[in-house]
């Protein structure tokens, strides 16, 4: 048994808010402290889940992207829909599945460009499905609430 | 460095006041926006001693902003009898303190709403939103030309106001963007296919109109709307729409700025602006002031991952302030597709 990553975090933070912030001098370095400690406090919600978000949102746009590759006329965009919705992430760490991510936004914004100039509205909808996902997923809960 | 700044503070406040037996006390710098480092200090001299405030350029800025027309807002609402504090004096070159920099009065004992409290203003949540609503009805009101600032950047003319901030906040996020931003480019096509009708008059535009902007004391009054580095010429309704935002609303965006409700918000706005809303404009207005956020949050984040400003409000603005505005981005269209 150890304290997990996020405790630290957690416990840090209180400690820093709590008990070092109101010795600093200054309301500056105060100030600045306790905001350092909310961002602590901000790493240990996403030590659990940062993994998880981006490997979901990974898998929504692949899903996608089989899905509405269909509505594509584009040929070439049509054929880059379909080799990225059979990609899979190799790795677990966030740096890979961050540099997956990001190449899938990349196709996304395309896709949705394209979509968007053929009046496509259940392809739009599908699109938007999956960012509101994206977005309710990576939002951050204030400390405290 | 701060022995430095004071001594050089010091030396070009006593020449520009003309007072040689000037002294700077108490400098200590305090958080005012990402944009600007912010300082107050006391200036004694002729036998007086004022409450000052230093706004100086920091190494690298948050948003790249224009500062004489901020000190200039600040001469020109200060002089309508706005709640805004005396300017003293504006430095663009910066050889005496490093970088360009201006001064102003300090506003003192007051208080300044933090975005993450519930319900800062308390007890004096209607009073203080009566006041909030009505400056900024009073702000649109005012005539740009009358005020001396009719050469501030911004559109000319009504029909170009919307698209004119579109575009300025696009090229933010094509320059600051560090990975692709769906919701946003997606919001930036939708405000572009969509343009509200043409302004109903071109106003100044304050440009982060917001609770955490202003000073207030503890009978509830305002006493002074702060943070005019955005100012610029365009749509009344630009400010009333970032005002509403649910990211400065503690948490309850029936109640904007945790004051009023909408509904009479909007009203005291218009009695003090002489404006009607037009409420499908305003709607393209809300939506377009959750993309600018997070134009300004993609900056914060590049700020911050690049190194150039570690302050921590660039990380909390360029991942909390970032996530908050791609949802409520996302909640709005995606209900209109």
């Amino acid at each position: 048994m150890k304290p997990e990553v996020d405790q630290i975090l957690n416990t840090c933070a209180m400690q820093l808010i709590g008990a070092i912030a109101p010795l600093l001098p200054a309301s500056y370095s105060q100030s600045s402290a306790s905001l350092l400690g909310f961002m602590m406090m901000f790493c240990a919600q996403e030590y659990d889940r940062a993994a998880d978000i981006r490997a979901a949102e990974n898998a929504d746009m692949r899903a996608l992207f089989a899905d509405i590759a269909g509505a594509v006329n584009d040929a070439a965009l049509r054929t880059k829909l379909e080799a990225a919705a059979k990609a899979e992430d190799a790795s677990l760490k966030i740096s890979a599945l961050d540099a997956a991510n990001h190449g899938l936004r990349k196709l996304l914004i395309e896709a949705q460009t394209h979509i968007e100039t053929l009046g496509a509205r259940d392809a739009e909808k599908k699109i938007w499905s999956v960012l509101r996902a994206a977005a309710d997923r990576r939002v951050l809960k204030m400390p405290g609430s | 460095m701060s022995e430095d700044l004071t001594l050089r503070l010091q030396t070009y406040l006593a020449g520009k006041l003309g007072a040689r037996d000037l002294a700077v006390t108490g400098l200590a710098r305090i958080h005012g926006g990402a944009s600007r480092e912010t300082y107050r200090f006391r200036a004694a001299y002729n036998g007086r001693e004022r409450a000052l405030i230093l706004r100086r350029d920091p190494p690298a800025s948050l948003i790249e902003t224009e500062r004489a027309a901020e000190f200039r807002a600040y001469q020109a609402f200060h002089k309508l009898g706005l709640p805004v504090p005396e300017p003293i004096a504006l430095e663009l070159d910066g050889a005496a303190l490093e970088r360009p920099f201006f001064i102003m009065e300090e506003v003192q004992n007051c208080s300044v709403a933090s975005i993450m409290a519930p319900d800062p203003y308390r007890a004096h949540r209607e009073k203080i939103g009566e006041q909030f609503f009505t400056v900024l009805g009073k702000i649109a009101a005012a005539d740009p030309r009358a005020l001396g600032v009719e050469d501030f950047e911004g559109a000319r003319e009504p029909a170009q106001a919307a698209l004119h901030e579109v575009v300025r906040w696009e090229k933010v996020i094509d320059e600051d963007e560090r990975e692709p931003q769906p919701i946003a480019r997606a919001a930036i096509r939708w405000l572009k296919r969509n343009p509200p009708p043409p302004a109903q008059k071109i106003s100044v535009v304050h440009g982060d109109y917001r609770t955490g902007n202003f000073l207030f004391d503890a009978e509830g009054n305002i006493r002074a709307i702060l943070d005019w580095e955005m100012t610029h010429l365009g749509d009344p309704l630009e400010d009333l729409g970032w005002a509403l935002d649910p990211l400065w609303s503690h948490g309850d965006p029936a109640h904007p700025a945790g004051t009023l409700e909408r509904e009479t918000a909007l009203a005291v706005w218009e009695k003090a602006s002489g404006l009607k809303i037009d409420r499908a404009a305003l709607g393209w207005w809300e939506i377009f002031a959750s993309l600018k956020g997070a134009a300004i949050w993609i900056s914060a984040a590049r700020e911050y991952s690049d190194g150039r400003n570690i302050d921590a409000v660039n990380a909390f603005s360029g991942w909390f302030c970032l996530a908050f505005h791609n949802k409520v981005l996302a909640d709005k269209l995606g209900a209109l597709a």
